[in-house]
């Protein structure tokens, strides 16, 4: 099945969940996260990240489509080299169909292989001029994107982007800034609850990730409001399956 | 790196502390003063450093109003404030950007110092004329913010840590590593985010290790605080 036979359904379901999750307070961390497993059903991809510019020069994983440990390592691996890097600096989307072959960024290439993933594509998360992350995707087969998923892909990056700025209307690069310095705390403050639910939990990362997401889905909170919570211990948090006295 | 190099210059043979950084801080961002705010708990926020009288009747305006871009930098994320003036900030700071501009300030640069959910405290910039920061200032502010929110958390361990010359390991932007370690510290020892990851970074400097290698063996389950003893080996 091609992308113009299966896509339009779906991804107009998706673009409505998107334009009903950008209301006024919504959890920008948790919109981000679920772009990114979106983006994986979408273009039958097997990862997708979000990276944002810490504005030193950076990227940081900011949302992922799964919270796998190793996954997480290979998004962070972009702070200095990678597609991520290329198309963040160069604003142009970057493809690599088959890496190994590629023979570029030998310390990504292996890491990615050690993750069981052949081909990889960076799409720029824009914002007129500026480039201010990118679209990470990951697939275990090699091969390209057609033309259809790429444009679906850069669609799904710049709702990314939409979403992440629409907090306020950014009419100054200021306001980008703060946007963005506030996202990637949100991103540390959700590893520090991980941190905290997998210990208190006994279980791992990853885990505790969807714990935390599972708690603030079913109590209506933001993901960051939650984990704040749980880090200052204002909020025990002990799901019903795991209950247990500490 | 240059900018350390220009820190380690000011600190001139000592040990480097805040008031070097934020020097470093006010010639690269091209402003006139800064300050730097702890608000710990809840008590009010405490001005530790302020470069000079201007800085310093900020801050004081900051803490009687209880308003400004300090206050909401504290608790949304970093305020780039251009123009005091602006109509923008006199409906959001109707007392204090009057009160700031007659002091003689018109953009003040707010940055959080904060990891996740710690929050240590605010870092304030302060310029007599309006105007932003362009994209290096802003990126120099930012790594420079980060060491002083580095240095406030080894202050804990002042005597341990840091001889000269080092530049302190950053404390916000790091490996997601470091903050899940963070998060099963405060469960093992009991203890508050902030001395979490203190505890983390003194470790790792105690054994000569990076941050992010024994934050690892915390995640991995390799390494255990116990609140009895030293951290221990599994």
């Amino acid at each position: 099945m091609n992308v113009s036979e299966m896509a339009p359904v779906q991804l107009a379901d998706v673009f409505v969940e998107m334009a009903d999750t950008l209301v006024d307070d919504f959890d920008v961390i948790d919109f981000l996260h679920v772009l990114a497993e979106r983006c994986v059903q979408l273009l039958g991809v097997s990862a997708a990240g979000l990276l944002l510019t810490d504005q030193q020069g950076a990227l940081q994983v900011v949302a992922a489509s799964s919270e796998r440990t190793r996954l997480l390592e290979l998004f962070q691996l972009q702070t200095d080299q990678g597609p991520c890097v290329d198309c963040f600096r160069t604003g142009q989307p970057v493809s690599v169909t088959d890496l190994p072959s590629a023979g570029r960024w030998p310390r990504f290439t292996a890491a990615a292989a050690d993750v069981g993933f052949a081909a990889v594509h960076a799409l720029p998360m824009r914002l007129r001029k500026e480039v201010i992350g990118a679209l990470n995707l990951f697939d275990t087969n090699p091969g390209a994107l057609d033309a259809d998923k790429i444009r679906i892909g850069q669609a799904v990056a710049d709702v990314a982007t939409i979403g992440l700025l629409q907090q306020r209307a950014i009419h100054r690069r200021d306001l980008v800034t703060e946007q963005l310095q506030t996202a990637l705390n949100s991103r540390v403050l959700i590893e520090q609850a991980k941190g905290v639910l997998a210990e208190r939990l006994h279980v791992d990362v990853a885990e505790a990730f969807t714990i935390l997401r599972g708690g603030a889905r079913s109590h209506n909170r933001r993901l960051s409001d939650l984990a704040q919570a749980i880090v200052d211990g204002t909020e025990q948090f002990l799901p019903p399956t795991a209950s247990r006295p500490r | 790196m240059q900018l350390w190099g220009r820190v380690v210059a000011h600190a001139d043979g000592g040990q480097v502390a805040i008031e070097h950084v934020v020097e470093v801080m006010i010639s690269a961002a091209g402003v006139d003063a800064a300050a730097v705010a702890v608000v710990l708990d809840a008590s009010p926020r405490e001005t530790i450093y302020a470069s000079d009288q201007v800085a310093s009747h900020v801050e004081e305006l900051t803490l009687t109003l209880g308003e400004g871009p300090s206050v909401d930098a504290f608790a949304d994320g970093p305020e780039l404030v251009a123009d005091l003036m602006d109509a923008d900030c006199l409906t959001r700071w109707p007392v204090f950007a009057p009160a700031a501009t007659r002091a003689g300030v018109r953009a003040v640069f707010a940055l959080p110092l904060r990891i996740g959910a710690i929050r240590l405290g605010v870092l304030d910039l302060y310029r007599d004329q309006p105007g932003g920061l362009d994209q290096e200032q802003l990126s120099d502010v930012l790594v420079l913010a980060d060491t002083v929110g580095a240095l406030l958390l080894d202050e804990a361990e002042r005597d341990r840590l840091r001889p000269d010359g080092l530049w302190p390991e950053h404390a916000g932007a790091q490996h997601p590593v470091v903050h899940q370690a963070t998060g099963m510290v405060i469960v093992q020892l009991g203890v508050t985010a902030a001395v979490a990851l203190i505890r983390l970074r003194a470790h790792a400097y105690v054994h000569d290790r990076r941050l992010r290698d024994v934050a690892a063996d915390v995640v991995a389950r390799r390494l255990r605080f116990d609140p009895e003893d030293s951290p221990r080996l599994l």
